[in-house]
């Protein structure tokens, strides 16, 4: 029959032969499958960021070394069976024979064929057992980010903490872009202000849903620096394909230089500037919602936002550092140009930590993108920002709304925003 | 080995004399029309309760179908332009809910509802007024789940529905109300026929036929019916929390007031998952009346077909979990859960291996029907097989809420459920309509939902092992992977694919029409058949049995065939099934009572339905749908117990042969 080819099996790919501590004893396994699995490479594309199948830290390799268990499993037991009923069709296909005798069955047999099911499974369970609980470990962890999802973007707060000898003495609030040191044991405490959302960085770990009243814990290590894709995986309602994430991974270093930055507040635009400007366009908009540290109003004194007067979830992306993330919006849209983000996606591990903290450079800067946004939000991506059918959340957006800025206020803006770095 | 005796042979059935008054309340008689739209309207007789559910399920089969079209037309593209996000949240909440709720459901119960009397060896069901008020409390289901598309949109919030993204707040419009009323008042009409099928086939049996002698498609059937009565309820007051959230502020699922949104996420998966269950196995009963038919042997290992199925039954009660991995259950949960989904396997793999093994050494006819039944065998093998790769808890964070699940699912329920529904259309229309389906047109029909099938669902498990998240209304190229082999080419084979699969299926109705214009008539016994429903005419009397079968063996009609040589052990063939249909004519009983129509099935419905309305419109019109149901309550339970004497006597015995079911067309 034509089903073969699409068995699960045909997912297997061979970058996991390399690199990968914990599983030299399951070596042999592999190269078995292998012959098998070379037959499906045509099935997988190079470089899907978001592929189940490259583990790049700890957590998503034991997944995997659960993943090279039961599916070669599966797949074998597969061919048997589809083995078995082909030659069944084939050999008792009605050549005019006689009426075949009358038998019901065979007790010895039913039997044998309840038992092996069952000792494939007990093997799969006790690795499955093993697999759960090890992946449950968080007491080993050596940092903590508070995770929280809101309709459509992920925010993030580093508390206070030392981290490999790097002190970050204020708190870190940033959105979009996750960005932990490499080799080092990350907690991400998990919540949400409005409904459930799942956290998912599949080169890193499984998923693990974001739960309004709950905090639900997700471990993360990458080995190498890289910038690793994501996705919210829990329906989340208008704008869910829209709410994504990454997590860049950094040297102990060049962590050190990203926090570092992230505790300065925004510097003022120099005087008489169009950021200048701009900043007084921030101050008459932007500023009921979103955070910049450091920005003060015209009388000196700190211009502190309010998003939960506007928005359900409470919550806004604060912006002090827009111009250190290369994506925004819920990480659904770059904020650098598409030959400045290759660069930074495909850099090798060892020249990735200088792009990425490069940041968003005049150069770089998604004109196109970020103009589009502040022009009308809600047309680029879908977001409950219609003031007439707000009853439901007391006249709160979901989302951002239209601000119908001028043309020339949004010159201004973007002049301001740059200075975000 | 009797566990349920039947209770009493066939002379109650000669009971006759109303001792009710001849009106309802002084006011309705009860109606005898046996022609035109009232005789299926009024009617009480399963046959005709049967087609309609089928008819019913049909329609929304397309329906469905077209949702499912619109999706792969958005997904063919990065950033597809078809649909809004909007529009394809409801596209995909809706797909899911007309396929489960008025597919795939009704179709089990026009099937169940048509053949378990016919197997059983009965008249009717033990309820015929219920068994029509169950179709008509669907109907309104059905119409007031799709009437949210013109009332301001349907809902979307997925299938699932979970809390607090279904609450007022997050989903104002009224689509939610919508779907949690439908939905109630289906349910509410699959729990009052599955009581009703369970006391028929404990109760209703041709004398003889001890539960172990009942064909398997009446024990999957029984074990449905479990699954839906301990299920339902759950989901019910899931349903009734929502509705009372959403239309009467409380707070049931508000996180603000201290609620967990997970109850709602337990309350769901507990009905959530029996629900798969009740799916598959109506398909499984059905191709295990096929497979030994057409393999011209009886079922290998019958106890063990049996008893795997009521334990599927069983342990499905207790895996719920494992469509919550990634919710933090922490791991003891989810391990307990872990290791219950791979125990389910075993009795699935029993199942594989017997319908395999009952094809070993037989004598493979090849028909349509026989098609579609390895179609199951094979699809849900990998389906069953991918279920396995996500029993392995850890192995599934990586794979819930991605295409290669949607991949899963599809495998069971469509290359499973749906294959075994259309082996039991091949099987049984003869039966019902008196005509065989074009088996040439069956064969393209199979071949290309084969393609069609596989061609659809294969890729989507590289598309979700390749890290495509579902339920999103668009995918985009920055995720999309480099090479030829990336979500760009998958995503256009699914699409491809589910244009052959459309294809296939307009074959089939296609053969419909065909078979109804040009069909040719169906022999009594067109598959040499093993099964009590064939001991009567194509389609069936009115009243099923012109005597009621008296069973000594499984398979008793094959067994009034064929015997054993007593010398050489070989089976000679003593009757054909037309003789014997022929001698059930001539012997046939004398005052056969049936039950008559009733006007208040679809009476007390169209209440049920005005209530549903009013819940979301307001309470003046609940008012009216509660008088309504309440009027016409009285009415159900004050009418006569018989319009008039119109019990069949036969031609034989001087009486007038009552009117047989026409043939379609």
């Amino acid at each position: 029959m034509s089903h073969e080819g699409t068995l699960p099996v045909s997912k297997q790919n061979m970058t996991i032969f390399g690199g990968v501590k914990s599983q030299g004893r399951l070596n042999r396994k592999k190269t078995a499958v292998m012959a098998f699995g070379v037959l499906f490479m045509a099935g997988c594309a190079r470089d899907a960021p978001q592929d189940t199948w490259q583990p790049k830290g700890e957590n998503a390799s034991n997944i995997n070394t659960l993943q090279w268990i039961v599916f070669p499993l599966a797949g074998v037991v597969g061919v048997a069976v589809f083995a078995l009923i082909g030659f069944v069709l084939w050999r008792y296909r009605d050549k005019g024979q006689a009426i075949p005798h009358q038998s019901h069955g065979n007790p010895a047999v039913e039997i044998t064929l309840t038992i092996i099911p069952a000792l494939i499974l007990s093997v799969v369970g006790v690795f499955t057992f093993r697999g759960i609980f090890q992946l449950a470990q968080t007491n080993d962890t050596q940092m903590v980010i508070n995770v929280t999802g809101q309709q459509w973007w992920w925010e993030y707060d580093y508390p206070a903490q030392v981290v490999n000898g790097v002190e970050i003495s204020q708190p870190i609030i940033t959105a979009g872009q996750l960005v932990i040191p490499t080799d080092t044991k990350v907690l991400l405490r998990e919540t949400s202000r409005d409904v459930i959302h799942s956290y998912w960085i599949p080169a890193l770990n499984g998923k693990k849903d974001a739960v309004p009243g709950r905090i639900n814990l997700l471990r993360l290590q990458a080995y190498k620096p890289g910038i690793y894709a994501g996705q919210c995986t829990e329906f989340c309602g208008l704008s869910h394909a829209n709410m994504r994430m990454e997590a860049v991974a950094l040297e102990p270093a060049d962590f050190a230089t990203w926090v570092a930055n992230q505790q300065r507040n925004a510097q003022q635009p120099a005087q008489a500037s169009l950021a200048q400007e701009g900043e007084g366009v921030f101050l008459n908009q932007c500023i009921r919602c979103h955070q910049v540290n450091g920005l003060k109003k015209a009388d000196g004194t700190a211009a502190i936002a309010a998003p939960d007067e506007n928005v359900y979830s409470g919550a806004a992306p604060n912006l002090t550092h827009l111009m250190s993330r290369n994506t925004f919006a819920g990480a659904a849209f770059d904020l650098v140009t598409s030959d400045c983000r290759k660069n930074i996606w495909t850099a090798s591990p060892e020249q990735f930590g200088a792009a990425y903290l490069e940041g968003v450079s005049p150069k770089c800067l998604n004109q196109t993108n970020l103009r589009r946004w502040l022009r009308n939000a809600p047309e680029m991506k879908p977001m409950y920002a219609d003031p007439t059918k707000l009853a439901s959340s007391d006249g709160k957006y979901r989302g951002m709304p239209n601000l119908n800025l001028s043309e020339s206020d949004i010159d201004k803006l973007v002049a301001y925003l740059s200075t975000l770095k | 080995m009797a566990i349920i005796e039947r209770p009493t042979p066939t002379a109650a059935i000669t009971l006759r004399a109303p001792v009710t008054p001849a009106q309802s309340m002084g006011i309705v008689r009860r109606p005898v029309t046996s022609t035109g739209w009232k005789s299926w309207v009024f009617t009480v007789d399963h046959k005709k309760i049967g087609i309609m559910y089928g008819v019913f399920a049909m329609f929304f089969f397309i329906v469905g179908g077209v949702e499912a079209l619109l999706i792969r037309l958005q997904l063919a593209t990065p950033d597809g332009k078809v649909l809004s996000a909007d529009l394809y949240n409801q596209m995909f909440t809706m797909h899911a809910t007309t396929m489960i709720f008025l597919f795939a459901m009704p179709m089990a119960a026009a099937f169940a509802n048509y053949f378990l009397p016919l197997q059983l060896g009965a008249r009717d069901v033990a309820f015929p007024r219920l068994n029509a008020l169950g179709l008509w409390l669907l109907v309104a289901g059905g119409l007031i789940l799709n009437a949210s598309w013109f009332l301001g949109g349907a809902a979307d919030g997925g299938w699932f529905m979970y809390s607090p993204n279904s609450g007022p707040v997050f989903s104002p419009s009224n689509g939610v109300d919508f779907w949690t009323l439908g939905v109630q008042i289906a349910g509410f009409g699959s729990l009052i026929g599955s009581i009703n099928l369970i006391v028929t086939i404990l109760n209703m049996r041709a004398p003889g036929m001890t539960l172990m002698k009942m064909p398997v498609f009446c024990w999957m059937i029984l074990v449905v019916q479990f699954l839906l009565v301990f299920s339902l309820p759950v989901i019910t007051v899931a349903l009734v929390l929502l509705t009372f959230q959403r239309s009467f502020g409380a707070t049931f699922f508000d996180v603000a007031q201290g609620a967990d949104p997970l109850l709602w996420q337990h309350l769901f998966w507990i009905f959530g998952h029996p629900e798969v269950y009740v799916l598959i196995l109506p398909a499984f009963g059905i191709i295990t009346e096929v497979l030994p038919t057409f393999s011209r042997k009886p079922l290998f290992g019958y106890p063990f077909v049996v008893f795997s199925g009521a334990s599927i039954g069983l342990v499905g009660f207790g895996v719920w979990s494992h469509h919550m991995f990634a919710t933090g259950l922490g791991p003891i949960s989810v391990a307990a859960f872990s290791i219950a989904t791979m125990a389910i396997a075993i009795p699935t793999g029993v199942k594989i291996f017997n319908w395999t093994l009952t094809m070993w050494g037989g004598k493979i006819w090849y028909s349509t029907a026989m098609k579609f039944s390895i179609g199951l065998i094979v699809l849900f093998t990998i389906g069953g097989l991918s279920g396995v790769t996500h029993a392995v808890a850890p192995s599934d964070t990586q794979q819930t809420d991605t295409y290669y699940i949607v991949a899963h699912f599809h495998y069971v329920l469509f290359g499973g459920m749906v294959f075994g529904l259309f082996s039991g259309f091949y099987y049984w229309w003869p039966k019902v309509f008196g005509k065989m389906l074009n088996e040439k047109l069956g064969g393209w029909n199979f071949w290309l939902m084969v393609i069609g099938m596989n061609m659809t669902f294969g890729p989507m498990h590289i598309l979700g092992l390749q890290g495509q998240p579902r339920r999103m209304y668009v995918w985009t190229e920055a995720r999309a992977g480099e090479g030829l082999f990336n979500f760009g080419f998958w995503n256009k084979i699914a699409s491809l694919g589910s244009l052959i699969l459309t294809i296939g299926i307009l074959f089939f109705l296609i053969n419909i029409v065909y078979t109804a214009r040009k069909g040719k008539i169906a022999p009594l016994d067109p598959w040499d058949a093993r099964t009590l429903e064939w001991i009567t005419t194509s389609p069936p009397k009115e009243h099923n049995f012109d005597r009621i079968p008296v069973v000594h063996h499984l398979d008793d009609f094959f067994h009034r065939k064929y015997q054993e040589d007593a010398t050489t052990g070989e089976l000679v063939q003593i009757a054909t099934g037309e003789q014997l249909v022929r001698a059930e004519e001539a012997n046939a009983d004398a005052h056969i009572h049936l039950p008559s129509p009733s006007y208040w099935p679809i009476a007390i419905a169209v209440g049920v339905g005005t209530l549903g309305f009013g819940v979301v419109y307001g309470v003046p019109i609940m008012i009216v749908g509660v008088l309504m149901i309440l009027g016409s309550s009285f009415g159900f339970v004050l009418e006569p117990s018989v319009a008039q004497d119109i019990d069949y006597d036969p031609p034989a015995s001087g009486g007038q042969d009552t009117k047989e079911l026409a043939p379609l067309g």
